[in-house]
Protein backbone atom coordinates (compact mmCIF):
# COMPACT_ATOMS: atom_id res chain seq x y z
CA UNK A 1 0.00 0.00 0.00
CA UNK A 2 1.08 3.59 -0.45
CA UNK A 3 0.04 7.08 0.44
CA UNK A 4 -2.79 8.46 -1.67
CA UNK A 5 -1.83 10.46 -4.74
CA UNK A 6 -4.08 13.51 -4.54
CA UNK A 7 -3.30 14.37 -8.14
CA UNK A 8 -4.65 10.98 -9.22
CA UNK A 9 -7.85 11.63 -7.28
CA UNK A 10 -8.13 15.09 -8.82
CA UNK A 11 -7.54 13.65 -12.29
CA UNK A 12 -10.26 11.04 -11.70
CA UNK A 13 -12.76 13.74 -10.77
CA UNK A 14 -11.83 16.22 -13.47
CA UNK A 15 -11.32 13.62 -16.19
CA UNK A 16 -14.82 12.32 -15.68
CA UNK A 17 -16.25 15.81 -16.15
CA UNK A 18 -14.03 16.64 -19.12
CA UNK A 19 -15.09 13.47 -20.92
CA UNK A 20 -18.78 14.09 -20.30
CA UNK A 21 -18.74 17.74 -21.39
CA UNK A 22 -16.68 16.94 -24.47
CA UNK A 23 -19.57 14.84 -25.78
CA UNK A 24 -22.41 16.42 -27.71
CA UNK A 25 -23.52 19.02 -26.94
CA UNK A 26 -19.97 19.97 -25.97
CA UNK A 27 -19.60 22.61 -23.27
CA UNK A 28 -16.32 24.32 -22.34
CA UNK A 29 -15.02 23.42 -18.91
CA UNK A 30 -12.31 25.21 -16.97
CA UNK A 31 -10.46 23.95 -13.89
CA UNK A 32 -8.46 25.50 -11.06
CA UNK A 33 -5.62 27.81 -12.07
CA UNK A 34 -6.49 27.88 -15.76
CA UNK A 35 -7.04 31.04 -17.80
CA UNK A 36 -10.39 31.27 -19.58
CA UNK A 37 -12.14 34.09 -21.39
CA UNK A 38 -15.81 33.09 -21.72
CA UNK A 39 -17.72 33.92 -24.85
CA UNK A 40 -20.67 36.23 -24.04
CA UNK A 41 -24.09 34.47 -24.00
CA UNK A 42 -22.48 31.05 -24.05
CA UNK A 43 -22.67 28.17 -21.58
CA UNK A 44 -19.61 26.96 -19.74
CA UNK A 45 -18.65 25.16 -16.55
CA UNK A 46 -16.04 25.84 -13.91
CA UNK A 47 -14.87 22.86 -11.84
CA UNK A 48 -13.03 23.50 -8.56
CA UNK A 49 -11.70 20.48 -6.67
CA UNK A 50 -10.42 20.94 -3.12
CA UNK A 51 -9.29 18.57 -0.42
CA UNK A 52 -10.36 19.00 3.16
CA UNK A 53 -9.54 17.36 6.45
CA UNK A 54 -8.43 13.77 6.78
CA UNK A 55 -9.10 11.45 9.68
CA UNK A 56 -7.71 8.27 11.13
CA UNK A 57 -9.79 5.21 10.38
CA UNK A 58 -7.79 2.58 12.16
CA UNK A 59 -4.80 1.54 14.17
CA UNK A 60 -1.25 1.65 12.87
CA UNK A 61 1.19 4.38 12.06
CA UNK A 62 2.76 4.71 8.64
CA UNK A 63 1.96 1.15 7.62
CA UNK A 64 -1.01 -1.19 7.90
CA UNK A 65 -3.28 1.77 8.51
CA UNK A 66 -6.18 3.62 6.91
CA UNK A 67 -7.09 7.28 6.60
CA UNK A 68 -10.21 8.87 5.23
CA UNK A 69 -9.56 11.74 2.82
CA UNK A 70 -12.51 14.01 2.16
CA UNK A 71 -12.94 16.71 -0.45
CA UNK A 72 -15.37 18.89 -2.30
CA UNK A 73 -16.04 19.48 -5.96
CA UNK A 74 -17.69 22.83 -6.68
CA UNK A 75 -19.16 23.05 -10.17
CA UNK A 76 -20.26 26.47 -11.33
CA UNK A 77 -22.56 26.34 -14.34
CA UNK A 78 -22.89 29.51 -16.42
CA UNK A 79 -25.48 30.08 -19.14
CA UNK A 80 -27.06 32.96 -21.02
CA UNK A 81 -28.71 35.65 -18.93
CA UNK A 82 -32.37 36.57 -19.35
CA UNK A 83 -33.61 33.38 -21.03
CA UNK A 84 -34.72 31.34 -18.03
CA UNK A 85 -32.98 28.51 -16.19
CA UNK A 86 -33.83 25.58 -18.50
CA UNK A 87 -30.57 25.37 -20.47
CA UNK A 88 -28.56 25.75 -17.28
CA UNK A 89 -30.46 22.97 -15.52
CA UNK A 90 -29.96 20.64 -18.47
CA UNK A 91 -26.22 20.99 -17.90
CA UNK A 92 -26.80 20.66 -14.17
CA UNK A 93 -28.53 17.33 -14.66
CA UNK A 94 -25.67 16.04 -16.81
CA UNK A 95 -23.21 16.97 -14.09
CA UNK A 96 -25.35 15.70 -11.23
CA UNK A 97 -25.84 12.34 -12.93
CA UNK A 98 -22.10 12.12 -13.48
CA UNK A 99 -21.29 11.99 -9.76
CA UNK A 100 -24.48 10.98 -7.99
CA UNK A 101 -23.41 8.18 -5.56
CA UNK A 102 -20.85 6.98 -8.08
CA UNK A 103 -17.77 5.03 -6.99
CA UNK A 104 -14.91 5.28 -9.46
CA UNK A 105 -11.22 4.46 -9.00
CA UNK A 106 -11.63 4.36 -5.24
CA UNK A 107 -13.33 7.75 -5.04
CA UNK A 108 -16.76 7.68 -3.38
CA UNK A 109 -19.04 10.55 -4.44
CA UNK A 110 -21.93 11.53 -2.21
CA UNK A 111 -25.35 12.69 -3.35
CA UNK A 112 -24.84 16.11 -5.00
CA UNK A 113 -26.17 19.41 -3.66
CA UNK A 114 -27.83 21.64 -6.22
CA UNK A 115 -27.92 22.99 -8.80
CA UNK A 116 -28.53 26.08 -6.70
CA UNK A 117 -29.15 29.39 -8.45
CA UNK A 118 -26.77 32.14 -7.29
CA UNK A 119 -28.10 35.66 -6.92
CA UNK A 120 -24.77 37.28 -7.73
CA UNK A 121 -23.04 35.46 -10.57
CA UNK A 122 -19.27 35.74 -10.84
CA UNK A 123 -18.34 36.73 -13.46
CA UNK A 124 -21.37 38.91 -14.08
CA UNK A 125 -23.39 38.71 -17.29
CA UNK A 126 -24.47 35.08 -16.90
CA UNK A 127 -27.09 33.03 -15.11
CA UNK A 128 -25.12 30.91 -12.64
CA UNK A 129 -26.01 27.80 -10.71
CA UNK A 130 -23.77 25.70 -8.52
CA UNK A 131 -23.55 21.95 -7.92
CA UNK A 132 -21.47 20.76 -4.98
CA UNK A 133 -20.39 17.19 -4.49
CA UNK A 134 -18.52 15.93 -1.45
CA UNK A 135 -16.30 12.92 -1.97
CA UNK A 136 -14.04 10.67 0.03
CA UNK A 137 -11.23 8.29 -0.64
CA UNK A 138 -9.75 5.71 1.71
CA UNK A 139 -5.99 5.91 1.95
CA UNK A 140 -4.30 2.59 2.70
CA UNK A 141 -0.80 2.96 4.07
CA UNK B 1 4.81 12.11 30.83
CA UNK B 2 4.35 9.90 27.81
CA UNK B 3 0.76 9.70 26.75
CA UNK B 4 -0.23 7.42 23.90
CA UNK B 5 -2.72 8.14 21.17
CA UNK B 6 -5.17 5.41 20.31
CA UNK B 7 -4.19 5.21 16.67
CA UNK B 8 -0.76 3.94 17.76
CA UNK B 9 -2.30 0.66 18.80
CA UNK B 10 -2.59 -2.57 16.90
CA UNK B 11 -3.81 -6.13 17.19
CA UNK B 12 -1.98 -9.34 16.40
CA UNK B 13 -3.77 -12.64 16.15
CA UNK B 14 -3.27 -16.24 15.11
CA UNK B 15 -5.93 -18.90 14.88
CA UNK B 16 -3.91 -21.64 16.49
CA UNK B 17 -2.07 -22.93 13.48
CA UNK B 18 0.38 -20.17 12.68
CA UNK B 19 2.26 -17.29 14.18
CA UNK B 20 1.04 -13.95 15.48
CA UNK B 21 0.55 -11.40 12.73
CA UNK B 22 -1.02 -7.95 12.51
CA UNK B 23 -4.71 -7.79 11.75
CA UNK B 24 -4.87 -4.89 9.28
CA UNK B 25 -7.80 -2.51 9.66
CA UNK B 26 -8.46 -2.65 13.39
CA UNK B 27 -9.67 0.62 14.84
CA UNK B 28 -10.25 -0.16 18.47
CA UNK B 29 -9.69 -2.82 21.06
CA UNK B 30 -10.56 -3.24 24.68
CA UNK B 31 -9.78 -5.75 27.41
CA UNK B 32 -11.54 -5.90 30.74
CA UNK B 33 -9.77 -8.01 33.34
CA UNK B 34 -11.66 -9.19 36.39
CA UNK B 35 -10.38 -10.83 39.54
CA UNK B 36 -12.85 -12.73 41.63
CA UNK B 37 -12.61 -12.47 45.38
CA UNK B 38 -13.13 -14.95 48.18
CA UNK B 39 -14.51 -13.92 51.50
CA UNK B 40 -11.95 -14.77 54.16
CA UNK B 41 -13.69 -13.11 57.04
CA UNK B 42 -13.31 -15.10 60.27
CA UNK B 43 -14.81 -14.98 63.71
CA UNK B 44 -13.54 -12.01 65.57
CA UNK B 45 -13.23 -9.81 62.50
CA UNK B 46 -15.25 -6.66 62.60
CA UNK B 47 -14.52 -5.73 59.02
CA UNK B 48 -15.08 -8.11 56.13
CA UNK B 49 -11.88 -9.27 54.41
CA UNK B 50 -11.15 -10.93 51.10
CA UNK B 51 -8.44 -12.69 49.17
CA UNK B 52 -8.03 -12.54 45.42
CA UNK B 53 -9.07 -15.58 43.38
CA UNK B 54 -9.53 -16.44 39.71
CA UNK B 55 -8.66 -13.89 37.05
CA UNK B 56 -10.52 -13.69 33.76
CA UNK B 57 -10.74 -11.32 30.86
CA UNK B 58 -12.97 -10.33 27.99
CA UNK B 59 -13.11 -7.58 25.45
CA UNK B 60 -13.77 -6.42 21.93
CA UNK B 61 -11.90 -5.66 18.75
CA UNK B 62 -13.48 -3.44 16.11
CA UNK B 63 -12.37 -3.38 12.48
CA UNK B 64 -13.00 -1.36 9.36
CA UNK B 65 -14.09 -4.19 7.08
CA UNK B 66 -11.83 -4.85 4.12
CA UNK B 67 -12.04 -8.34 2.67
CA UNK B 68 -8.55 -7.97 1.20
CA UNK B 69 -6.84 -6.73 4.37
CA UNK B 70 -4.20 -9.06 5.77
CA UNK B 71 -5.41 -11.10 8.71
CA UNK B 72 -9.01 -9.88 8.74
CA UNK B 73 -10.68 -12.97 7.30
CA UNK B 74 -9.02 -15.32 9.77
CA UNK B 75 -9.96 -13.03 12.63
CA UNK B 76 -13.60 -12.38 11.84
CA UNK B 77 -14.28 -15.98 10.84
CA UNK B 78 -12.71 -17.50 13.94
CA UNK B 79 -16.11 -17.32 15.61
CA UNK B 80 -17.24 -20.01 13.15
CA UNK B 81 -14.68 -22.49 14.44
CA UNK B 82 -16.47 -25.46 15.94
CA UNK B 83 -15.03 -27.39 18.85
CA UNK B 84 -12.88 -24.35 19.58
CA UNK B 85 -9.97 -25.43 21.76
CA UNK B 86 -9.10 -21.88 22.81
CA UNK B 87 -5.90 -22.25 20.84
CA UNK B 88 -6.09 -18.81 19.28
CA UNK B 89 -3.60 -16.23 20.46
CA UNK B 90 -4.07 -12.50 20.82
CA UNK B 91 -1.65 -9.68 21.47
CA UNK B 92 -3.15 -6.21 21.93
CA UNK B 93 -0.69 -3.34 21.61
CA UNK B 94 -1.12 0.12 23.06
CA UNK B 95 1.65 1.30 20.77
CA UNK B 96 4.03 -0.27 18.29
CA UNK B 97 4.11 -3.93 17.41
CA UNK B 98 7.12 -5.35 19.24
CA UNK B 99 5.98 -8.59 20.78
CA UNK B 100 6.14 -8.52 24.55
CA UNK B 101 6.31 -4.74 24.75
CA UNK B 102 3.44 -2.31 25.49
CA UNK B 103 0.94 -5.09 25.06
CA UNK B 104 -1.36 -7.64 26.61
CA UNK B 105 -1.16 -11.20 25.34
CA UNK B 106 -3.36 -14.20 26.00
CA UNK B 107 -5.09 -17.19 24.50
CA UNK B 108 -8.78 -16.86 23.88
CA UNK B 109 -11.94 -17.57 22.00
CA UNK B 110 -13.88 -15.19 19.79
CA UNK B 111 -17.41 -15.50 21.07
CA UNK B 112 -19.30 -12.91 19.00
CA UNK B 113 -18.89 -11.35 15.59
CA UNK B 114 -21.15 -8.57 14.38
CA UNK B 115 -20.79 -7.03 10.95
CA UNK B 116 -22.83 -3.93 10.17
CA UNK B 117 -23.54 -1.96 7.04
CA UNK B 118 -25.11 1.48 7.48
CA UNK B 119 -25.89 4.06 4.81
CA UNK B 120 -23.25 6.78 4.79
CA UNK B 121 -20.81 4.83 6.94
CA UNK B 122 -18.06 2.31 6.39
CA UNK B 123 -18.85 -1.35 6.92
CA UNK B 124 -17.44 -2.35 10.29
CA UNK B 125 -16.99 -5.59 12.21
CA UNK B 126 -17.03 -5.93 15.98
CA UNK B 127 -15.73 -9.11 17.62
CA UNK B 128 -15.97 -10.04 21.26
CA UNK B 129 -13.69 -12.54 22.94
CA UNK B 130 -12.99 -14.12 26.27
CA UNK B 131 -9.54 -15.01 27.49
CA UNK B 132 -8.54 -18.56 28.31
CA UNK B 133 -5.54 -19.15 30.53
CA UNK B 134 -2.89 -16.68 31.51
CA UNK B 135 -3.12 -13.02 30.59
CA UNK B 136 0.38 -11.61 30.25
CA UNK B 137 0.62 -7.91 30.85
CA UNK B 138 3.49 -6.01 29.29
CA UNK B 139 2.14 -2.56 30.11
CA UNK B 140 5.37 -1.44 31.71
Amino acid sequence: MAAADLNTIRATIEGRLATELASSPAIPVVFHNMPYEPTPNSSWVQCLTTFGSSEYLGHGSTSNSYNRIVGLVVLNIFSSKGVGPGANYVIGKRIRDLYNRVIVSGVFFDAPIGPEALASPAPEGYFQTQVRVTFESIEEL
Amino acid sequence: MATIRGESGSVEFETGSGSLATVVGTRSWSLTTTKETLDSTVHGNTFRQFVGSMISGSGTVELVYDPDATGQAAFVEDVMKTGDAADASFELFTTGSTNGTDSLSFGGIITDMEISSTVGELVTVSCSYITSGTITSNLE
